[in-house]
């Protein structure tokens, strides 16, 4: 009989034990009054604020977003690590940022803290970008013997794609398509230009020429950080940049940024150019802005010479701060807005999904008849911009030296050399080799 | 206690001015003087490096067209309208409504300024190339912020729209100083326009011009916002000026202490100035 009862016992303890784990592994802690995230002010946000309401309804946890202008995000950002402090539950950075966040060890890893499952419903470099170190590409000094972690899951799936005037051209698979579209419809009397750019200084240029650099081949860095920019390919990419496709433009397009690119489309100007989501719904396929609604196709980034497709992908990524005291709701929150129930809901929002099942959804691209190209170009797959907190100098520098060329002040010979040069003199003050 | 009252009442000022002005200076100069990674002490490593930047000449150079441009025109152009009302304009309502059209230039935010720059300056729909057009002065549109020259025009003309009214008023208030039956006196004995400029109103103004100088000239030597928005220092590099290049150095190369280095010059340059137009005024008043 005791013996009986022992066994009882000791059956019914290892029940309530295994119980009492699940429960605990399951649960969640206390409800917090509210997670703090910080924001990009713009329309980056304008799908999550759509959203909020429902996390809201459905969790009883309300979400304050606290939005600051693109550079002053990163500061803010940046000073509150430093202190580790509380400041954030929850964040929204832009992709190169990562190689910086990252390499500091400043963010909660999504993988070993909480067991994220990877989704086969979301591209693969959705999960490269967000981890650390780079799953390929050059990983800077000291940073390759480090364990990878997922970090950070896109919120915004911004990937840059080709537009064109299908009422007028077929869609271009490489840049020769591009070109003999471009002179098909070219006429500066009417005006209509065969292609549009976006050349001002810096970012905008570095955007923009970018998948064209890396379409014929050419590289800025090899695996060691090396600058390998001063090449025949790189010299011809920009060449027909500054030379083919500029003789195509409108002219000034080297003080042109999005919104004068944006006018020249939406005002039938342009035929042809690059383009980025948020472009097209708050402005090319805006009825009460655009006159050429319903004219434009969408398709993934023009081929070089080798047959290589180079879209550039700019990604807002979703993560959390060491220093949150919220981290398991914050973790939450993440799964939740980027779960394929949400992201439909947040696309019609006006936010711009990463999710296969929606890009590709046949509905969704009657509405967005852009999704499909974006899936295209997220699944190519995109280009990012090497993986190092150096990029903003690097962007700069040949930002600057693109812009010059695209002018007429530097011809493309001289660009690319002074650029690789310079690049080279800042990666090595940078400490990256000597 | 008497005693300590005097310092005491000094205290606050002090500790405000030692906390929001000693301090940074001291914390940049420190800055200047070290390795921007690793806080080790480079000495005058920073400094020497701007000797063999040739960016940082370049936009010395820039900025050097710059200012000068700036500075020429402004004064030229706000001490004539000086004379213009001052000599035309009787009416005090009339004279009332020129300081307010004056001013607005003045409270304009100098990015606002650049933004409507940039539109009026934008080759397809920009009103400067219609205008000119119409009036039969271009036959197609002059890429005002795509090529050097002209974009140098075009910040340059940013500031003079922004500034040259700081000119003017001052210029006006002095013109004020001057006394009528003297003026008159001049007109009397034949003295033309030149002439009573010359040896009746400019003495009166000579103090204020080198004054609004020096303002004006430590201003366009730190110049940035209108610049940022028109042309972001491009094409190139033309119009990149110093402070834009210490920013790009600052904040997108991270480099602060060669960017420490670079304001400590900008601050020194511009003390330079001040304190020679302080020992000129004071020669002036001594005489």
């Amino acid at each position: 009989m005791n013996t009986g009862w022992a066994k009882l016992a000791v059956v019914v303890l290892g029940v309530l034990l295994l119980t009492s784990t699940a429960i605990e592994g399951a649960g969640l802690p206390p409800k917090p009054a509210k997670l703090t995230m910080a924001v990009v002010a713009g329309g980056e946000t304008k799908g999550l604020k759509a959203i909020l309401p429902m996390w809201e309804r459905e969790m009883g946890v309300k979400v304050e977003l606290v939005e600051f202008p693109y550079p002053t995000l990163y500061e803010k950002l940046v000073t509150a690590f430093q202190a580790n402090a509380s400041t954030f539950d929850l964040l929204i950075a832009d992709d190169p940022w990562m190689p910086k966040f990252g390499s500091e060890g400043w963010l909660v890893p999504l993988d070993s803290t909480f067991g994220y499952k990877r989704d086969n419903d979301i591209f693969p470099v959705v999960y490269d970008l967000g981890s650390w170190p780079p799953p390929r590409g050059p990983v800077p000094p000291g940073e390759a013997s480090k364990p990878r972690h997922l970090y950070a899951i896109t919120l915004v799936g911004n990937v840059e794609f080709f537009l064109y005037r299908k009422d007028l051209v077929s869609a271009p698979t490489t840049w020769n398509d591009v070109v003999s579209n471009a002179k098909k419809v070219n006429n500066p009397g009417q005006p209509l230009y065969g292609f549009v750019i976006r050349g001002a200084k810096g970012n905008p240029v570095i955007s923009e020429f970018t998948p064209v650099l890396l379409s014929y081949g050419a590289r800025i860095f090899d695996d060691n950080w090396r600058v390998t920019l001063n090449s025949k390919a790189a010299i011809d990419a920009l060449t027909f940049f500054t030379k083919t496709l500029k003789s195509y433009a409108p002219p000034g397009v080297a003080n042109y940024d999005a919104a004068e690119r944006a006018r020249e489309v939406a005002t039938g100007r342009a035929a042809q150019g690059f383009i980025w989501p948020a472009e097209i719904t708050d402005i090319v396929e805006n009825p009460s802005v655009s006159q050429v609604v319903g004219k434009l196709g969408y398709t993934l980034a023009p081929a070089g010479p080798g047959g290589k497709h180079a879209p550039l992908i700019g990604n807002w990524l979703l993560a959390i701060p060491k220093g949150s005291t919220n981290q398991r709701w914050a973790y939450e929150f993440i799964l939740w807005a980027t779960s394929a129930k949400v992201q439909k809901p947040y696309a019609m929002g006006g936010g711009i999904p990463f999710r296969k099942s929606v890009l590709l959804d046949a509905q969704m691209n009657k509405t967005f008849p852009f999704f499909k190209a974006m899936a295209d170009s997220l699944a190519a797959p995109p280009e990012w911009r090497p993986r190092t907190s150096e990029w903003f100098a690097v962007e700069a520098i040949l930002g600057t030296h693109v812009n010059a060329a695209l002018a007429g002040v530097e011809t493309p010979e001289e660009a690319i050399t002074k650029a690789a040069r310079e690049i080279e003199q800042h990666m090595k003050e940078a400490g990256y080799y000597r | 206690m008497r005693h300590w009252t005097p310092y005491l009442l000094v205290a606050p000022p002090v500790v405000l001015l030692a906390s929001l002005v000693v301090y940074p200076l001291l914390y940049n100069v420190s800055l200047s003087l070290r390795n921007y990674r690793t806080g080790e002490f480079v000495g005058l490593h920073n400094f020497a490096r701007a000797l063999d930047d040739p960016q940082f000449f370049a936009s010395l150079w820039a900025t050097a067209i710059y200012v000068s441009g700036t500075l020429v025109v402004e004064i030229l152009l706000g001490l004539a309208l000086a004379l213009l009302v001052h000599r035309t304009i009787r009416s005090g309502w009339a004279r009332t409504l020129v300081y307010l059209l004056f001013l607005i230039p003045m409270v304009t935010p100098p990015v606002a300024a650049g933004v409507i720059a940039r539109l009026i300056y934008s080759p397809t729909y920009g009103v400067l190339n219609v205008l000119l057009q119409r009036v039969g002065m271009i036959h197609t549109d002059v890429l005002w912020l795509a090529q050097p020259f002209t974009a140098m025009l075009a910040v340059i003309s940013v500031d003079v729209w922004q500034w040259m009214p700081f000119v003017f008023l001052v210029c006006f208030a002095g013109l004020q100083a001057v006394p009528v039956d003297t003026a008159e006196a001049a007109r009397v004995d034949g003295a033309d326009g030149w002439r009573l400029f010359r040896h009746i109103e400019y003495p009166y103004l000579r103090s204020l011009l080198l004054l609004v100088m020096v303002f004006r000239f430590t201003d366009t030597f730190r110049v940035f916002d209108h610049v940022q928005v028109l042309t972001g220092g491009g094409p190139g590099a033309t119009t990149e000026f110093l402070s834009l290049y210490l920013y790009l150095i600052a904040f997108k190369f991270f480099n602060l202490s060669y960017a420490a280095a670079l304001s400590l010059f900008v601050l020194f340059v511009t003390s330079a100035a001040f304190s020679v137009l302080t020992r000129y005024l004071g020669r002036e008043a001594g005489e």
